[in-house]
């Protein structure tokens, strides 16, 4: 540990010289200690100011602060947590200060688009979220640090995958495309909205959603993380704003003087909830029930599948962080590692980070610098399980289907179209790894002591290989057996950001004060990749899948060497045992047949490359006017211009006004009242996450769709496609948010809140939609004429029943409404594909005026006649019943308690009034499913139904997914130490996920597989969804 | 620090930023522009396009969307629910039961289909794409081959130019127009339209191709059709030209075959005005039961996808006794057989009707997948809660003619025109010929006893003759008979005799009116 001491001050040493830079003014010199009324230790990085100047210091590690001052002087001291002092200097030579510790929150600061505000004097809608308050436990990626913990804010993570897809909704669902979830912005820098790593290629058992592009960041180095959530708050965000905006501020080293800490956490997690499947015996006889011969299905074992594929998983984390400030400056580096394992065997995430902030003043503190540098690598493995398997299931469908008297052997493998789950994932590897990098450089110079000018520089840069190989061994359809397949899929990205910004400040007369922001952004997207499919990896040897997948790199670069000269580029190649050609895009469209195969060890290869570049061009002001600190007025505009849309609407227009009146401070509002703020608000915002241009009529050449690898290992020469047609009128999505809220606190700050009202209306909504025919294809982008109205109200409530030096006990409590509706729209809109057997086509959700988005849209299931076969009320018809996706209340509620050294912390979350469609139980959970030999639960014995009966999609197979979950739970204990080595040492135990209260029958109610039907996307469908663990926890915090 | 200094930094740092300012001119490195930069159409190229709609005309060989709008909402198929299969969110039951609405996925897919291709030949088309006289003969047949089928389902028919922006909402041809559209079309396409002669190999050696013949068929067709589509009773004059372009078809050499069921193989024949290069599979294996091919020539091969077959009623319309379908049996030549001993083509599958038990290539018994005897049966238990075994099974094109996969379907034969030219006399038409001596040349060819020439026995013949070919619903309605239930079907709606506008369509073109009844 002191090795390592020693090198980050000796590698830091370099950033410490800049220090030195601080310049100095003449005047007297005022030195002393500032301390703290807590502990009465010196309180570094405390902020010094001679008022009415930019002069200024900091305190150093000790709490020792010298600083040069003119005459009749007065100083203001101030830092974080604490109350500002005033002190005048007067003759004194020394002044020592006790900083007090503020109770009140009212001076906390919280994050807002382009700076911070203290809370009292916000006007918007904005939660904030400290670290201490963040969820604990396994968790891979920055949103799940707040689930449950803000109103208004819904976080749903898809699955219990490691690292999977989260989607967060802020005040409701306004979007009918995929990108709807809010904005980004870490430390600053606003990022892109893309998957950064693939889905993964369909090697015939579907397609998967992408991890989670946020998972880069270690929750350990996270401060805090602000959620603007109206219009008025998040309308200086323009056309990214309209689903609200998540600001995430990394943990700096700022007032922490030396301080090394050290976190560990060990987690051991299971699946919590197992599917009820029938064993041998029960199976067997299901199936001679149905007419089936248990003589041929009985293969002698008694298997339990689903134990076969999940284990016990264990989850390591480990964190360093080193922080330091001085006189001018301060910096943190931070390293960390995570090796989190999934419950489905060979799923994980490992995570390897590292971060270093600094911060550092020149020119008397009139220029400040700062940088924040996140390097990451992950390390993604993934099971064979995808969003849309058919009958034959994925990894997880094929578990829950697999005859239970299969051997649990992978090397025995049925001659069927179902594979044995063990040989899936025995003959299967897929394997991301992403590299990230994140860089923030800024800064910030006070041109006078009212105007300060800041610039920022961010780039976003992210490499991501996914590399997966199905064996020949594997006895599978879609060509697989005794060939093989493979896939390499690649994707870079970046983004570069240039931001420039004036701040003013100004008090005008005794009561006034004014400030003013302006500023210009300018963002660069860039994407490309490359997609490689191979097929046919039998040889004379048996080759590993490793080796599958290095022969079919190696073979991709081959080709594409060979292909390549110095005139001709190439989008797509396609090599077969009879053809060999090369599509070319520039500089006319060209398809070539390329004379002579090229040499390669695979006998089919197809390769595709792409390339797309965005830009985003904003103007942002806002203006600040507040008259006796009651009155408050905000007003901000931004313009954004974007490379999503062309024409006239390449520009969109983002206005806002909010108004704030401090009632607490009126004579008329009694004094208990120690905070009482209304705030109204009003603004427009948009949305731009559509692909890339598509107001151009453009072609390429189409893979995925032709020019594939069919099951023969042929290779079609694809055609050229249409990617876009000529749509100039498409503009941007606009919605619309009118808030009001108060913010409240009395009993001395004992009991506090907030409540806020809002009504959010959403136009032209993008979409993709059938196109006018005759059209040369059938779906085109566009604005579609309809509202989306989200009306909620949201609730927070704090309350502190205990305060004591030896115990505390507090409760918070936040609770969210809303209610979504479709309006004004004369068209209808399909989504929720149900996959299964003798469910093509099949869909459950329809977008119609009327009715919420994403509204089920079934069947009227009623029962079985006397022969087992569905009965609906009104008929074989599918309808709306009045039945959505869509939470209409979510909850959190927290208890901590405290005493003596002990502290411990209950968290539960819930939400309410939404349904989910379980296809998993459509697809696999049937009479007749157990009639074609495949496993099921063992309610379909003596369910009455038949095993001719289909299976269709109806509200047979919806269910309420009202649920509450004792989401977190932890105990600790803070040994105090008279050691000086270690000043603080926690211990902590805890569980995540402990129990789920609800009536679903699926393995969670809080499940989203991505059913999307021609690009629009679906909510709250159950498909073989990688099931959740309850997780328990040992925790270490050390700090030295 | 000087005074200049402290603005001198600023400044420069926002100059840099405002250099950096864009004009935001998206840049495309992935796909190509298509439009000139005025964005006028520039062309196709006419061969690449013209190859293309050829191979449009291939939807049809699929079993779903325009074919199951054809068929399987007619008398002739049906699609029963078995246990887990072919529920597909009831698509299959609501065409047999006429309950669709506008949101019926393949009625949505065939009208992007067709109309797709109509946009594409409006390229080809255009003086842009200079194309030769021929091919601007073969691409307005082709154009009028989609609207006749637009005509037939939804009577309207949107027309987009091929410079006209996504956000233009197409005009709509209704009612007398959208007849002439097409009357016009094939008119001017018969002048540089080659003529096919019967019988020639080179007809099915090459890709298929629009012939005099074909336009004249289409021409029989929407002249017979006229008073249907136009709303009104048939003309004696429009019947007239219905003759004269059968006549004008028999002139270049057409006429009727013996030997039923070998006018579906590859091998060229009197009878093939116009095919498709679809692959005929989707024929064969809609209906066939899985162990019906799993053990025949291909073995090893996947069987048969159990889904498709007919009706009682619609099986008693041949002569025979019902109880069997062997050889020998009694049965007209028309309803085929099912063998009973080994076959000569390897397969065991027989043809035309199969009903009863089933036998594999040795002539031996074959069972279901659960180990039951594979008997066919008439009657279903109802649309839904089917078994493995319900429904007697369709079968024109055999695996045993040449292989699953001969890419040889019949569009226009012969023996249809001959049909509508009967129909056209009994309706009033001018001819030389008898409607009865015309009619007992065709029963006599089929071997088939002697019927007396009435409008309904015309409408059983043209079943008898033509079934799963793809015209049962046309002349259901033509005869009045689509309304009446049958099947499982007892909705009697007349309005359904046409297809309800999509949804979809109807939300992105205010042009288009849903038509009466939806």
């Amino acid at each position: 540990m002191t090795k390592l001491y020693l090198f980050i001050r000796r590698y830091l040493s370099v950033f410490l010289l800049f220090g030195a830079l601080a310049g100095f003014a003449q005047g007297k010199s005022v030195s002393g200690t500032v301390t703290s009324s807590d502990d009465g230790s010196g309180v570094p990085g405390v902020n010094i100011l001679e008022k009415g100047t930019s002069n200024g210091t900091v305190s150093d590690a000790s709490g020792n602060y010298i600083i040069t001052v003119g005459d009749n002087a007065t100083l203001v001291y101030s830092f974080v947590g604490y109350a500002t002092q005033e002190v005048p200097v007067g003759s004194q030579g020394t002044v020592n200060v006790t900083l007090q510790l503020d109770v009140t929150a009212l001076n906390e600061v919280v994050v807002i688009g382009y700076g911070e505000v203290q809370k009292k004097d916000a006007t918007g809608a904005i939660s904030s979220v400290k670290a201490a308050d963040f969820n604990r436990g396994v968790i891979a990626s920055p949103e799940m640090l707040i689930q449950g913990r803000t109103a208004g804010v819904n976080v749903t993570s898809a699955n219990g995958e490691p690292g999977g897809g989260v989607s967060i909704k802020i005040r409701g669902t306004s979007s009918v495309r995929g990108g709807s979830n809010p904005l980004f912005v870490v430390d600053g820098v606003a990022l892109a909205g893309d998957d950064i790593s693939s889905g993964g290629a369909d090697l015939g058992r579907g397609t998967s959603a992408p991890r989670n592009p946020l998972n880069f960041l270690n929750p350990s180095d996270i401060e805090s993380i602000d959620v603007l959530k109206d219009a008025s708050a998040t309308a200086i965000y323009g056309s990214r704003g309209a689903n609200g905006v998540v600001l995430i501020k990394t943990k700096s080293g700022k007032g922490l003087a030396k301080q090394l800490t050290f976190n560990s956490d060990f987690n051991v997690s299971n699946q919590a909830k197992y599917y009820d499947l029938l064993e041998r015996d029960a199976f067997l006889k299901g199936v001679a029930d149905r007419g089936g011969d248990p003589v041929a299905q009985d293969f002698g074992g008694n298997t339990d599948w689903q134990k076969e594929i999940t284990r016990t998983a264990f989850s390591q984390k480990y964190d360093l962080g080193y922080s330091n400030s001085y006189k001018g400056g301060s910096y943190r580096a931070s390293f960390g590692y995570n090796d989190q394992q999934g419950v489905i065997k060979q799923s994980g995430l490992q995570k390897i980070t590292g971060r270093f902030n600094i911060n550092q003043s020149f020119l008397g503190d009139k220029l400040k610098t700062s940088a924040q540098i996140t390097l990451a690598r992950l390390n993604d493995n993934y099971a064979p399980i995808s969003d849309n398997a058919g009958f034959e299931g994925d990894l997880l469908g094929g578990a829950y289907t697999a005859n239970p008297t299969w051997k649990n052997d992978p090397d025995v493998q049925p001659n069927n179209s179902n594979v044995n789950p063990l040989s899936l994932l025995k003959f299967h590897v897929d394997r991301a790894k992403t590299n990230r990098s994140l860089i923030n450089l800024s800064a910030d110079y006070d041109i006078t002591k009212d105007l300060n000018f800041r610039v920022n520089y961010g780039r976003d840069r992210t490499e991501s290989e996914r590399r997966s190989a199905l064996s020949p061994e594997l006895f599978m359809t879609n060509g697989v057996t005794d060939n093989g397949r493979a896939s390499l899929n690649d994707i870079k990205s970046s983004s570069d950001l240039l931001e420039a910004f004036f701040n003013y400040k100004k008090d005008i007369g005794a009561n006034s004060k004014f400030s003013a922001l302006l500023g210009y952004s300018y963002q660069l997207f860039h994407r490309e990749g490359s997609n490689t499919q191979g097929w046919g990896f039998a040889g004379p040897t048996t080759i590993s899948m490793d080796q599958q997948i290095d022969h079919l790199e190696a073979s991709r670069n081959s080709i594409v060497e060979t292909v390549l000269d110095a005139t001709n580029d190439y989008q797509v190649i396609g090599v077969d045992s009879d053809i060999f050609f090369r599509g070319e895009l520039f500089p006319t469209p060209k398809l070539t047949t390329v004379s002579g195969k090229p040499s390669s060890r695979v006998r089919s290869v197809v390769i595709e490359k792409f390339e797309q570049e965005d830009e985003l061009q904003s103007f942002f002001g806002r203006l600040n006017y507040s008259y006796a600190d009651k009155y408050l007025l905000t007003a901000t505009f931004r313009a954004d211009g974007s490379t999503k849309f062309g024409g006239d609407n390449q520009y969109g227009y983002f206005p806002s006004v909010a108004a704030a009146w401090r009632l607490s401070d009126e004579g008329f509002v009694p004094d208990a009242f120690d905070d009482l703020k209304l705030r109204v608000g009003y603004g427009v915002t948009g949305n731009q996450e559509i692909p890339h241009n598509l107001y151009t009529s453009r072609q390429r050449y189409d893979y995925g769709t032709n020019a594939r690898i069919d099951g023969g290992g042929n290779v079609n020469p694809p055609g050229l496609n249409n990617v876009a047609f000529a749509n100039p009128g498409l503009k941007w999505e606009q919605t619309a948010q009118f808030n009001v809220g108060l913010d409240f606190s009395f009993i001395e700050g004992k009991l506090s809140g907030t409540v806020d009202y809002y009504n959010k209306n959403t136009t032209d909504l993008l979409i993709q939609v059938n196109s006018a025919q005759p059209a040369p294809q059938p779906f085109q982008w566009q604005n579609l004429p309809a509202n989306v109205i989200n009306k909620g109200l949201e609730f927070t409530l704090n309350y502190t029943a205990i305060d004591k030096e030896s115990s505390g006990l507090k409760f918070n409590f936040n609770m969210s409404f809303n209610d979504n509706t479709v309006k004004n729209f004369d068209g209808v809109v399909d989504t929720g594909g149900i996959n299964g057997q003798g469910l093509s086509g099949a869909f459950a959700q329809r977008i119609q005026s009327g009715q919420p988005l994403y509204a089920y849209f079934l069947r009227d299931w009623t029962g079985y006649d006397a022969n087992g076969n569905n009965t609906y009320n009104g008929g074989d018809i599918q309808k709306f019943l009045g039945k959505g996706p869509l939470p209409k209340q979510y909850f959190g509620f927290s208890i901590n308690y405290r005493y003596k050294n002990w502290d411990a912390m209950a968290f539960f979350t819930g939400q309410m009034g939404h349904y989910i469609y379980n296809n998993t139980q459509n697809a696999y959970f049937t009479s007749g499913s157990l009639g074609n030999a495949r496993n099921v639960t063992t309610d379909v014995i003596g369910s009455g139904e038949s095993n001719v009966n289909a299976p269709d999609v109806s509200t047979r197979f919806l269910q309420k997914g009202d649920f509450v979950r004792f989401q977190n739970f932890n105990i600790g204990y803070n040994f105090k130490l008279s050691n000086k080595a270690i000043k603080n040492l926690y211990l902590s135990a805890g569980g995540q996920n402990l129990f789920v209260i609800t009536q679903y029958d699926g393995l969670d109610p809080e499940v989203n597989t991505n059913k999307a039907l021609n690009n629009v996307p679906s909510l709250g469908i159950d498909y073989s969804s990688y099931p959740r663990a309850r997780t328990f926890s040992l925790g270490l915090r050390a700090t030295f | 620090m000087s005074k200049a200094l402290k603005y001198l930094i600023p400044t420069m740092v926002m100059m840099m930023v405002f250099t950096a300012c864009t004009d935001l001119a998206v840049k495309e490195l992935d796909s190509k522009i298509i439009e000139s930069t005025s964005g006028a159409f520039s062309g196709v190229d006419p061969a690449a396009a013209l190859k293309s709609a050829y191979g449009d005309v291939r939807q049809f060989g699929d079993q779903a969307n325009m074919y199951a709008m054809l068929e399987v909402a007619s008398d002739e198929l049906l699609v029963p629910t078995r246990g887990t299969d072919w529920g597909d969110n009831g698509v299959w039951r609501l065409l047999h039961t006429h309950d669709w609405d506008a949101t019926h996925p393949y009625i949505l897919n065939t009208w992007n289909n067709l109309n797709a291709n109509g946009f594409r030949l409006n390229q080809l088309l255009a003086p842009e794409s200079k194309a030769s006289a021929q091919q601007l003969a073969e691409g307005k047949f082709l154009r009028a081959w989609n609207s006749f089928y637009i005509m037939d389902f939804w009577r309207q028919i949107p027309q987009r130019g091929v410079n006209d922006e996504a956000s233009k909402a197409p005009e709509v041809l209704t009612g007398q127009a959208a007849f002439d559209f097409i009357i016009g079309d094939l008119e001017s396409a018969l002048t540089d339209l080659p003529t096919r002669t019967a019988g020639a190999a080179s007809n099915v050696k090459d890709s298929p191709f629009a012939s005099k013949a074909a336009a004249r068929f289409l021409l029989a067709k929407m002249y017979l059709n006229k008073h249907i589509y136009l709303k009104s009773t048939p003309q004696a004059a429009d019947m007239t030209k219905v003759i004269g372009y059968v006549d004008a078809i028999k002139a270049d050499g057409f006429t009727l075959q013996s030997g039923y069921f070998e006018i579906f193989e590859k091998t060229d024949d009197s009878e093939t005005i116009f095919w498709t290069d679809a692959g005929v599979g989707n024929r064969i294996w809609n209906g066939m039961h899985y162990k019906m091919f799993a053990d025949g020539k291909d073995s090893g091969k996947d069987g048969g996808w159990n889904g498709f077959s007919t009706t009682a009623d619609f099986y008693a319309l041949f002569e025979g006794s019902a109880a069997n379908n062997h050889p020998g049996a009694g049965q007209e030549e028309r309803r085929g057989f099912v063998p009973n001993a080994p076959t000569t083509n390897g397969t065991g599958i027989g043809f035309g009707f199969l009903v009863g038990q089933q036998y594999n290539k040795a002539g031996e018994p074959l069972k279901d997948r659960a180990g039951a005897p594979l008997v066919l049966t008439k009657d279903f238990p109802g649309l839904a809660g089917n078994n493995e075994r319900t429904g007697i099974r369709v079968i024109k094109y055999n695996p045993g003619n040449d292989n699953a996969f001969t890419s040889h379907q019949v569009l226009f034969r012969y023996a249809d025109a001959h049909l509508m030219k009967i129909e056209a006399i009994l309706r009033g038409g001018t001819s030389g010929d008898a409607a009865q001596t015309l009619f007992d040349e065709l029963r006599t060819i089929r071997n088939a006893s002697s019927k007396t020439v009435s409008l309904e026995e015309v409408f059983n013949e043209r079943g008898r003759e033509l079934y799963i070919e793809g015209w049962r619903r046309n002349d259901q309605v033509r005869f009045g008979k689509y309304s009446t239930p049958y099947g499982f079907k007892t909705n009697t709606d007349a309005y359904r005799d046409v297809y309800p506008i999509p949804a979809s369509a109807i939300s992105s073109n205010p042009n288009l009116k849903q038509n009466e009844g939806y």
